[in-house]
């Protein structure tokens, strides 16, 4: 389980993220929402060992892993999917998925490869293809499946609607919620686009200007219509 | 006709060296995005203590075996001492630090092993095969060299594209975040870049010097040519490096024979013009050399 | 220095007062300096000058604009060979006395310099980081072979001979036992106007010997063949009394400098005895400039010193760049340099052209390449590939980055220690019996590890470092 306590982070002189605790449950998919500029992208960056906080902790398995490196932190088994596509488009389908996970056994990256094809039947079509003949939708589900292949324990998405059309979107969060239910993974993830979030998710967690401003079980912050116009916009 | 074959021929070892050497460029440029311009110097002291072992052992291959080893150590010296630190700064320094390199390399030579001009004596016979009554000017040492370069750029491509180690290298060159994210470890994979270019310039250098003398600054040309030949081919591409290493070479080599030897670095200087100026990207690549 | 510079920005018109004077004040020190020192410094002076006026120009093309350029030691041949070519092929009729003839070629080089800058600007100010390295790389090696590709023009592999006309009246000419007057390629170079040897021989010499016609009048022994008694010696050529030394020849304690000597510039010039007949005087003194060669004064007024000469031409040219450099460096050029290389993006946005900044950047420092090069053939009174060479680049990339790439002090400092190290490490080297070979590579071995080591530690170089300290001491 991966758990955040006190974590505060800045860039300069602007405060990011300001005394954030939370936790990751597994099995389930837990919710972090907020507007622009909340905060979210540097909690996930920070979890991921991108982004070095100033103060408190990150405990995985009640081991601190604060401040490791990210290709350390990928090798326990917590796996980033970042804001952005983050597909190499110099490399094909099946040599973005197969640079996840490079640590594990032969025969685990053969089972996690054949999943992912299974989940996203585009990307076995177009395994041979360069990266870069993908259209949005597909080269977010070809960054899901790279760090699926990581096997890991933690999944953090970050904004994984950015630039999607809705159908797309819900249908990749639902494939994920499921995932989560069936393997017992843990699920961080964090979106602008709150409904839909809140949807898949059982647990909400709202980010404010680098403070957990609620947090609780997902449908009690959907049916918020204060909290919703406060702080998600609708 | 026989002139241009002559000139053909006289230039396909040539024209392989610089390619290994072009690779040697590409190889560390796709790591870590710099051009290594002291990259010349270090395969010209892996040369040297490659004489130096010569003559102590009276074996070409020990020598070899000596510029690889050393090949590999002083890459990785240089990446540590030098680019490690400076990649945290800007471009230009490290462009300078390459050059501070390289001056050191070739002041430490000089001082080593003196300035003048060395034999290098080649393993194999250097003059060229009779075939048909006539000597031509294509030696079993040349061909020596041609097969190495292909050996050499065959097990690049394959580990390259079908190892791990060779996706992880490539990933780490193209986006080092991502890379990281997917659990690589980029910076061993940039060490090992500048190890393995170290290696492959080492080689190069060992076999150029029976070819003509060695001293500390008789690679300096090579330089300029190794540099055109990769850039014309796109500093991203190693294909490009090996096509363009060895067209340069041709081209020179064609030059030299028609016109003058002393042509040869004015010849590589408006190859380097005319590329640069209609594509500086190099015809391989993907990525953009024009700023503005 | 605060205070002056809010006087010189709210009157653009007083910075330019202001930088005459800096450049009219250091020259003037320079001057001072050159007169009193004795020939050997004058000759470091007038190799650091020269290398200050390249120098300059590296500030702003590699420091000011960003670009990490290898071609100003190119360009320096451009400046060099122009000047010679000019100087040995295009004496106008002096107009009034010798120095208009060098001036003419110091102009024309510079011409080359711009046009040449130009040509160079125009493609390699497009180019990012290594690529516009490499070009320029490119460029130092391939410049100076362009030399060897038309000997008969450019002088080949062995380079030119220059004839530096001095205001003293007469010529100099460097010469180091290769006589260039002597081949006759066909070509007619290599035969100066002034010193036409084969005209003092006497036409018979040239005239086919008649071997078969029977000997004549002329082939015999005349009376003027034989020894006569004006031939022998006599009393006269022998040694007598008033040859031999007696005590007055020998040095007293008079004769030994004292205190009151030293005081006096008087005590330094005149040697031993102090305004007396046995006083050594300047023109006596002819100290080797270090180039290997044995001047050939002919015609010259003594009391000229060749190298004080070459120094106040180098120091002039210097400090002429130098506040033109002063000017462009702490103008808006300067700033616009500098913004065109922190952002070019911005800059454009701004109205600020990066293409036209770049290339303005490469034809300013071409020129004073140029103006360098020209300089560096007076002091060698020659031209050749193998002066211009990657190392001149090299050392001038060097010199800035060591003393600071930012600053026009930079410059001046990196040219001092251009020149000073090697001496620094030959003193050394003869103090402890190092090897020529370990002597001669020493300081080009410095020379790499302190720019590694300056760029990693302290990127803004000697410069740098200083203001680096007095922020932070003035912080406390």
């Amino acid at each position: 389980m991966l758990r955040v306590e006190g974590l505060s982070v800045s860039y300069g002189a602007v405060q990011a993220l300001n005394d954030v605790s939370l936790e990751v449950p597994p099995g389930r998919v837990t919710a972090v929402i907020g507007a622009n500029g909340a905060g979210k992208s540097t909690l996930m960056r920070s979890l991921a060992g991108l982004v070095k906080p100033q103060g408190g902790r990150v405990l995985f398995e009640d081991e601190d892993i604060t401040g490791r490196k990210p290709e350390d932190v990928a090798r326990m088994g917590i796996a980033l999917v970042p804001e952005g596509r983050s597909t190499i488009p110099d490399l094909t389908v099946e040599e973005n998925l197969k640079l996840g996970g490079m640590w594990r056994s032969h025969t685990q990256r053969g089972t996690s490869l054949t999943r992912v094809y299974s989940l996203f039947p585009v990307l076995s079509e177009r395994r041979s293809l360069g990266a870069d003949t993908l259209s949005g939708g597909e080269r977010q589900q070809l960054a899901i499946g790279r760090a699926l292949m990581c096997g890991p324990q933690v999944l953090l998405l970050d904004e994984p609607s950015l630039g999607l059309a809705p159908l797309i979107v819900t249908q990749i969060l639902e494939l994920v919620s499921q995932m989560a239910k069936d393997s017992g993974m843990a699920v961080l993830l964090v979106e602008q686009n709150a409904a839909t979030a809140l949807r898949v998710a059982r647990t909400g967690i709202v980010l404010n200007l680098g403070q957990i401003v609620k947090s609780g079980p997902a449908q009690d912050i959907a049916n918020d219509e204060e909290l919703r116009h406060a702080y998600l916009g609708y | 006709m026989t002139n241009f074959i002559d000139y053909f021929l006289g230039g396909v070892s040539t024209g392989a060296i610089i390619a290994l050497m072009a690779l040697a460029l590409v190889l560390v440029w796709r790591s870590t995005r710099v051009v290594n311009f002291a990259q010349l110097g270090q395969a010209m002291i892996t040369t040297f203590i490659a004489l130096t072992v010569r003559d102590a052992t009276g074996s070409w291959l020990l020598a070899l075996v000596a510029a690889m080893a050393s090949g590999l150590i002083v890459g990785v010296i240089v990446y540590f001492l030098v680019i490690r630190p400076v990649k945290r700064l800007d471009t230009s320094g490290a462009i300078i630090a390459t050059f501070g390199v390289l001056i050191a390399l070739q002041a430490l030579a000089g001082m080593i092993w003196g300035g003048d001009q060395k034999a290098f004596p080649p393993p194999i016979s250097n003059s060229g095969y009779e075939v048909f009554g006539r000597t031509w000017p294509f030696s079993p040492y040349d061909l020596l060299v041609v097969v190495l370069l292909l050996v050499l750029v065959l097990t690049m491509t394959v580990v390259f594209t079908r190892t791990s180690v060779g996706l992880a290298m490539r990933a780490s060159a193209f986006n080092p975040e991502v890379a990281r994210l997917s659990g690589v470890r980029v910076n061993r994979m940039l060490i090992l870049g500048w190890a393995i270019a170290g290696l492959v310039g080492a080689i190069a250098g060992v076999l150029v010097a029976p070819l003509s003398t060695l001293s500390p600054t008789s690679f300096d040309i090579f330089l300029v040519f190794a540099f055109t030949a990769a850039v014309i081919g796109g500093l991203d591409s190693l294909v490009g490096a090996v096509a363009f290493g060895i067209g340069t070479g041709l081209v020179i080599s064609l030059v030299s024979g028609y016109t003058d030897s002393g042509n040869a670095p004015v010849v590589a200087l408006v190859l380097l013009v005319l590329n640069l100026l209609f594509k500086p990207e190099g015809v391989f690549s993907h990525h953009k050399a024009r700023a503005v | 220095m605060s205070k002056i510079r809010d006087l010189t920005e709210r009157a653009p018109g007083s910075r330019l007062v202001t930088h005459a004077l800096i450049a009219l004040v250091i020259f003037g020190i320079l001057t001072w300096f050159n007169q009193v020192v004795d020939p050997l410094m004058s000759y470091y002076l007038a190799t650091a000058a020269m290398y200050a006026t390249a120098m300059f120009g590296m500030t702003i093309l590699v420091g000011l604009s960003g670009q990490v350029s290898l071609g100003n030691g190119a360009l320096m041949a451009v400046g060099g060979y122009v000047f010679a070519l000019t100087s040995l092929n295009w004496q106008t009729v002096p107009i009034l006395g010798l120095p208009w003839n060098a001036l003419w070629s110091m102009a024309f080089a510079g011409i080359g310099g711009v046009v040449f800058g130009l040509l160079i600007g125009g493609v390699a100010a497009r180019l990012r980081g290594p690529y516009l390295a490499g070009l320029t790389l490119g460029i130092a090696v391939g410049v100076p072979a362009i030399a060897n590709r038309f000997p008969e023009l450019l002088g080949g592999e062995n380079g030119l001979m220059l004839q530096v006309p001095y205001p003293a009246g007469g010529y100099a000419s460097v010469d180091d036992g290769f006589d260039e007057e002597f081949i006759d390629d066909g070509s007619g170079e290599g035969f100066t106007e002034d010193e036409p040897i084969y005209e003092e021989l006497p036409d018979e010499f040239f005239e086919d010997a008649p071997i078969d016609e029977p000997l004549g009048e002329e082939d015999m022994l005349s009376e003027d063949d034989f020894l006569t008694e004006d031939d022998f010696l006599s009393e006269d050529d022998f040694v007598s009394d008033d040859d031999m030394l007696t005590e007055d020849d020998f040095l007293s304690e008079d004769d030994f400098l004292t205190e009151e000597d030293f005081s006096t510039d008087e005590g330094f010039d005149a040697g031993v005895d102090a305004g007396g007949d046995d006083a050594v005087a300047e023109d006596e003194f002819i100290d080797d400039p270090g180039v290997g060669s044995e001047l050939d004064l002919a015609g010259v007024d003594s009391g000229f010193i060749i190298e004080q000469w070459q120094a106040s031409v180098a120091v002039s040219v210097a400090c002429i760049v130098g506040f033109i450099a002063l000017n462009l460096v702490r103008g808006r050029q300067g700033r616009v340099w500098q913004a065109v290389r922190d952002d070019p993006v911005a800059a454009a946005v701004s109205g600020i052209s990066p293409s036209g900044s770049k290339i303005s950047a490469f034809v300013v420092s071409s020129l004073f390449a140029a103006l360098a090069g020209a300089v560096f053939a007076q002091i060698l009174s020659y031209v050749g590939p193998g002066a211009f060479a990657l190392g001149l680049s090299l050392s001038l990339l060097v010199g800035i980055v060591l003393g600071g790439r930012n600053s026009l002090i930079g410059a001046m400092i990196g040219a001092v220690i251009l020149v000073w190290l090697p001496e620094f490490v030959l003193s050394l080297a003869s103090d402890r019996g190092w090897e020529d070979q370990v002597t001669n590579n020493a300081p080009n071995f410095v020379y790499g590890l302190a720019v590694v080591l300056v760029v990693l530690a302290a990127p803004g170089g000697l410069v740098g470092g200083v203001q680096e300290v007095v922020k932070r001491v003035a912080r406390r």
